[in-house]
């Protein structure tokens, strides 16, 4: 109840953000352009079938760098920018517990950056469906969910950041040094890591570890996982020769999970010791 | 019943600046009480201890009869807060701001007639955020009566308002105390005490030093009164000649002439004194000790 309230406040107060509506037009556009360019560069080159499916995977491409972002955005001062200002007294003066305030961010900063993210994936949708005249509901439902998913997992992960300091400044240091670390920088650090393994002989003789590493940031879980909902030939790997569990996409939507919940743990950890 | 309670309360920021230290404080149920102090005295971090916005190093406090610490959540269900260096959300309207209070405390409550109650309808469905600093105030205070709370807690209500404003204010603490509420005020302006509260307390550089009423805050200053001198001519002789005089206690320099804190039948003697030194006194008047000076005494005299 009191989470709820809080929920729905942040939805009102976030959803008039000016630069939430700029990126969320980008995104729209892009995802009409998208399912154009798809829609007639499969017609050129005469692909008949999986299309609907393949403009799927195509939309869920942009979705990661347009979650992130926005995410970045909306939410990085969710608790250190109501903690700078002040406002965190009259939230915190009414009968709602510190926890109520951080999932309450968290619910209604994730359904803020749901609307544009539907909004955008569904026209992308459909007008590669009356292009293309076909659709592929599996492929599109799956879509839909991880996105959701996703952008509830991105929002908690910044609302943690957030909840680990008082100021604007360092929350804004920490979530775009997480953006750079985890989604540009992450093939370097791969290599680095790699570099070191082979120096490092008990880790040497065993090379699925690296997958998994680079299985770790938000965007490539999701898209893995998004590969163990959608059926088909796409997925990187057969499950009947997989030998273990995390050879198979599953292991994104795992990853996704420990990013959903280890983040905004800290963070709560921190902030309820915190004095205002 | 004790509406507030602390023991021994104490708070030592890090860095090892001492912000409170064995404050024992009691506030009845049903009264108004004057929380004073100057500025940094320790007035908002014992209200925000009492709000479990900050955690104390020593003792411990109670408020409606349950913990500060452990019973936070229930004590905030049943208290309107207007807190010190709050924010509003500049994007919600006045009457959104209303209607989240009143969805967070699961009460019923007309938000019209609170917004109405503090005088700002007319505001209501704009958004805050081109509020003045005096409206921000009113709808803060619109949202600490929502819900009839048993215990208000007032940080500094009185700031950004015109003495109108802050005269609606007092209006509305003592409505509130006659339906039965408690209310805590603290306020570093005076005459906001003196004309609304049952009783005050004086905190100083984080300890109490006094608890009473005013009236019994003047008794105990003294039978004293003040003496206001005008003096053609200032000088430190002046003063330390006025010093010098048997029963006085303090001597100030205001606006060219001199505030004099004395004991009965001194008045004369500090007149002819002066005199009798060569200066030149231009007019005199005696004034009834006031709240502001029995304040100055507690908090700047060397006690």
């Amino acid at each position: 109840m009191s989470t709820l309230a809080v929920a729905k406040k942040d939805f009102q107060d976030a959803l008039r953000s000016k630069a939430l509506w700029g990126l969320s037009a980008l995104f729209v556009l892009l995802s009409l352009l998208i399912a154009y360019v798809f829609a007639g560069f499969t017609a050129e080159i005469g692909i008949e079938a999986q299309t609907a499916k393949g403009l799927a995977y195509f939309l869920a491409s942009q979705i990661t760098l347009f979650v992130s972002i926005t995410a970045i955005v909306i939410a990085y001062k969710a608790i250190a920018g109501e903690r700078e200002s002040g406002s965190i007294k009259i939230l915190l003066s009414l009968p709602h517990t510190r926890r109520d305030v951080l999932l309450g961010k968290v619910f209604g900063r994730s359904a803020t950056l749901a609307v544009p993210t539907l909004i955008g994936l569904l026209a992308g949708a459909a007008l590669g469906a009356a292009l293309m005249g076909e659709v592929a509901p599996v492929a599109l439902g799956a879509l839909l969910l991880m996105s959701l998913i996703f952008v509830l997992t991105y929002i908690s992960i910044i609302v943690g950041l957030s909840a680990l300091t008082g100021s604007t400044s360092r929350a804004s240091m920490l979530t775009i040094s997480f953006f750079f670390v985890f989604e540009l920088l992450w093939g370097g650090v791969l290599i680095g890591i790699s570099w070191i393994s082979r120096e490092l002989p008990f880790l040497s003789d065993d090379p699925a570890w690296i997958d998994i590493l680079a299985q770790i940031p938000p965007s490539a879980a999701y898209t893995t996982g998004l590969t163990a909902l959608i059926p088909g030939d796409i997925g990187p790997a057969d499950e009947t020769t997989a030998d273990a569990f995390y050879q198979t996409p599953w292991i994104g939507i795992v990853i996704l999970v420990l990013w959903l919940v280890v983040p905004l743990a800290i963070g709560y950890w921190r902030f309820s010791k915190v004095d205002l | 019943m004790v509406a507030i309670e602390t023991s021994g309360l104490g708070k030592e920021y890090g860095g090892g600046v001492l912000a409170l230290d064995g404050v024992d404080l009691r506030v009845e149920e049903g009264e108004i009480f004057g929380f004073l102090g100057p500025n940094g005295a320790g007035k908002s971090t014992t209200i925000n201890i009492l709000l479990d916005f900050v955690r104390p190093t020593e003792g411990s406090a109670t408020v409606l009869g349950m913990d500060a610490q452990q019973q936070s959540q229930e004590i905030r269900r049943r208290t309107g807060v207007l807190p010190e260096g709050y924010q509003v959300y500049s994007r919600l309207t006045g009457r959104q701001h209303v209607e989240f209070v009143i969805d967070s405390k699961n009460v019923d409550a007309d938000p019209s007639a609170l917004l109405e109650r503090v005088g700002i309808l007319e505001a209501a469905d704009r958004k805050a955020g081109g509020y003045s600093k005096g409206m921000k105030q009113r709808l803060t205070l619109a949202m600490a009566l929502v819900g009839e709370p048993e215990l208000l807690i007032l940080d500094e209500p009185s700031t950004g308002l015109d003495p109108a404003g802050a005269r609606e204010i007092r209006e509305i603490v003592r409505e509130e105390r006659d339906r039965g509420a408690t209310v805590f005020f603290s306020s570093h302006i005076l005459e906001q005490v003196e004309a609304v509260c049952d009783r005050v307390g004086i905190l100083r550089a984080g300890e109490l030093v006094a608890v009473d009423s005013i009236d019994g805050l003047r008794e105990a200053a003294g039978d004293g009164a003040t003496l206001r001198v005008e003096l053609a001519d200032v000088t430190d002789d002046a003063i330390a000649v006025v010093e010098g005089v048997d029963g006085v206690t303090d001597v100030r320099r205001q606006d060219g002439g001199l505030v004099v804190s004395v004991g009965n039948g001194s008045k004369t003697r500090v007149l002819s004194a002066l005199e009798d030194a060569g200066h030149e006194v231009m007019d005199f008047r005696t004034e009834e000790t006031s709240l502001e000076e029995i304040f100055m005494n507690y908090t700047e005299g060397d006690r």
